[in-house]
């Protein structure tokens, strides 16, 4: 089956792999190498060609990196996962960039952003995040279940040695329905595009490329633990979201702008007619505004 | 020594008494394994096992580097779903692991005895805000673990342990001993004294209040 094409979707220029706590992290690039860079991390089951066509759009002025995560696209799987796990991951790849770079991250690549930017002190420089401004806070119910949530974990942990990887499906159609029932505002045609990289074929038919394991995750995180994150982000942070409600988000300002209340170097923006996922849906746009403000003093 | 199948791994399980009678589950501490239990085992009236976590002794390195005391209860849950019921003592990070797993699997645990230990206080009540996401994994801000362990298990050191946190497993837990012998009570186990009952003196002694 040929690779199905998108209108505006890049091929990436270059491919690489960058070695983090002995799992190869896949990373692409668009642009000149030796431009000023910009590091783009995608969201949860998504890829890097989360952004083919936001990268090119931007690749006339920036070398634009953008990496799968780990258990996503063509990156290694792990036997488990941590967001902290994450952030060493970007780190990683931005000092195998070696330079100065912008960081740009959607859902959760987005918060992944602002953590790494932190981590990388003086090398990350500005910091734009595409509506990953982490989930709702706790209901009562949800903290009553804690426990609960933790069982079902050692449930699924039980089954994993029995079931370690996805059913396949006969036919890729069949993971771009799947994912269309999920995001209902992407069209068909940009799915079709993005589902292929996000699959493999083998003989019995397609699966997805994300590890299953990603989705089986527990601990004491909460996410009243957003606010002190972002209070002691030192970058100056573009925080997008789109105008329209979605599968997930926008969430109501009620809950984002006391997240993003300690931030020292804040800018917001939305991009009118976009959902949660603003740089597929909005493309020219959301190169625009992340160009302008990159280039704003 | 069996070798248990878990996640896409395996896990070294030890028997240590083969007696007849209730199981006990033995947990080490950070950096530790089914070998530091030293003369404890004589002291339970039935078969005991003593798991080693991944990254530790004879069990399977995780790809990826990442541990967390979640996992570690898996871990001991998979030998709950080999031997069925289980009675649990974990010293420190195996405390805490120990914890987890008598509320999330109260139905197979009878009894847990926390003791302390390596990894028992973690990272603290909650972040470190100013170290940020990835301190977690900086293993070279622990102590060096000994030889053979996973240098990233440093992590089990260092996670955040809120009160509130372990106060819903202390509760579903059906009974929980705490082994206080004068040295630290990090947050989560002054939280989880308000549902269980503190015991000292000779630990063989104490065991047998597990039955």
């Amino acid at each position: 089956m040929a690779a199905p094409t998108y209108p505006g979707a890049v091929e990436p220029q270059r491919e690489s792999f960058v070695e983090s706590l002995g799992l190869r992290i896949h990373v692409v690039e668009w642009g000149d190498p030796g431009a000023e860079a910009l590091l783009c991390c995608h969201g949860f089951w998504d890829h890097a060609r989360s952004f083919a066509v936001l990268a090119p759009l931007l690749a006339d002025r920036w070398r634009v990196v953008a990496l799968d995560a780990r258990g996503h696209g063509d990156s290694q799987w792990a036997d488990a996962y941590h967001w902290g796990a994450h952030i060493r991951d970007i780190v990683a790849v931005a000092g195998w960039i070696g330079r100065p770079v912008h960081l740009i991250g959607h859902s959760m690549g987005g918060g992944q952003v602002v953590d790494a930017a932190y981590a990388l002190g003086a090398q990350a420089r500005k910091v734009v995040n595409i509506d990953g401004f982490g989930p709702p806070p706790l209901s009562d119910e949800e903290e009553a279940r804690t426990v609960e949530r933790f069982t079902g974990f050692l449930e699924q942990r039980r089954l994993l040695a029995s079931r370690p990887d996805w059913r396949p499906y006969a036919a890729l159609e069949q993971l771009v329905q799947r994912r269309k029932a999920q995001n209902p505002r992407l069209s068909d045609e940009w799915l079709r595009y993005f589902v292929f990289h996000a699959a493999r074929r083998a003989d019995d038919g397609w699966r997805w490329k994300a590890d299953p394991t990603l989705a089986i995750g527990t601990g004491p995180w909460r996410p009243d633990w957003i606010a002190p994150a972002y209070a002691r982000l030192q970058h100056p942070l573009l925080a997008v979201n789109g105008s329209e409600t979605d599968t997930w988000g926008p969430l109501p300002d009620a809950i984002v702008a006391p997240r993003l209340e300690g931030v020292r170097r804040l800018t917001r923006a939305t991009i009118a007619g976009a959902g949660h996922f603003v740089h597929m849906e909005k493309p020219r746009e959301t190169a625009a505004l992340i160009r302008d403000w990159l280039e704003a003093a | 020594m069996t070798r248990l199948r878990h996640g896409r791994g395996a896990l070294a399980l030890h028997e240590l008494s083969t007696s007849s009678g209730p199981t006990l589950l033995l947990l080490h501490a950070l950096g530790g394994s089914a070998a530091e239990w030293g003369e404890l085992p004589a002291a339970w009236p039935g078969r005991v096992l003593a798991l080693d976590f991944s990254g530790h002794g004879g069990s399977d390195r995780l790809r990826g580097g990442v541990y967390t005391p979640e996992i570690c209860a898996s871990e001991a849950d998979a030998v709950l779903a080999e031997v069925g019921a289980c009675a649990v003592a974990g010293a420190g990070l195996g405390a805490y692991a120990a914890l987890l797993l008598a509320g999330g699997r109260a139905d197979q645990v009878p009894a847990a005895l926390l003791l302390p230990g390596r990894g028992l206080a973690g990272g603290g009540a909650q972040p470190d805000w100013t170290r940020g996401a990835i301190a977690l994994l900086e293993a070279s801000q622990q102590p060096p673990l000994p030889d053979g362990c996973d240098p990233q298990c440093a992590m089990l050191g260092s996670d955040p342990r809120p009160p509130s946190y372990a106060l819903h497993f202390a509760r579903a837990a059906r009974r929980l001993l705490l082994f206080e012998d004068g040295g630290e009570r990090p947050p989560w186990w002054e939280a989880s004294r308000a549902c269980a009952v503190a015991v000292g003196g000779d630990v063989r002694d104490v065991l047998r209040q597990l039955l």
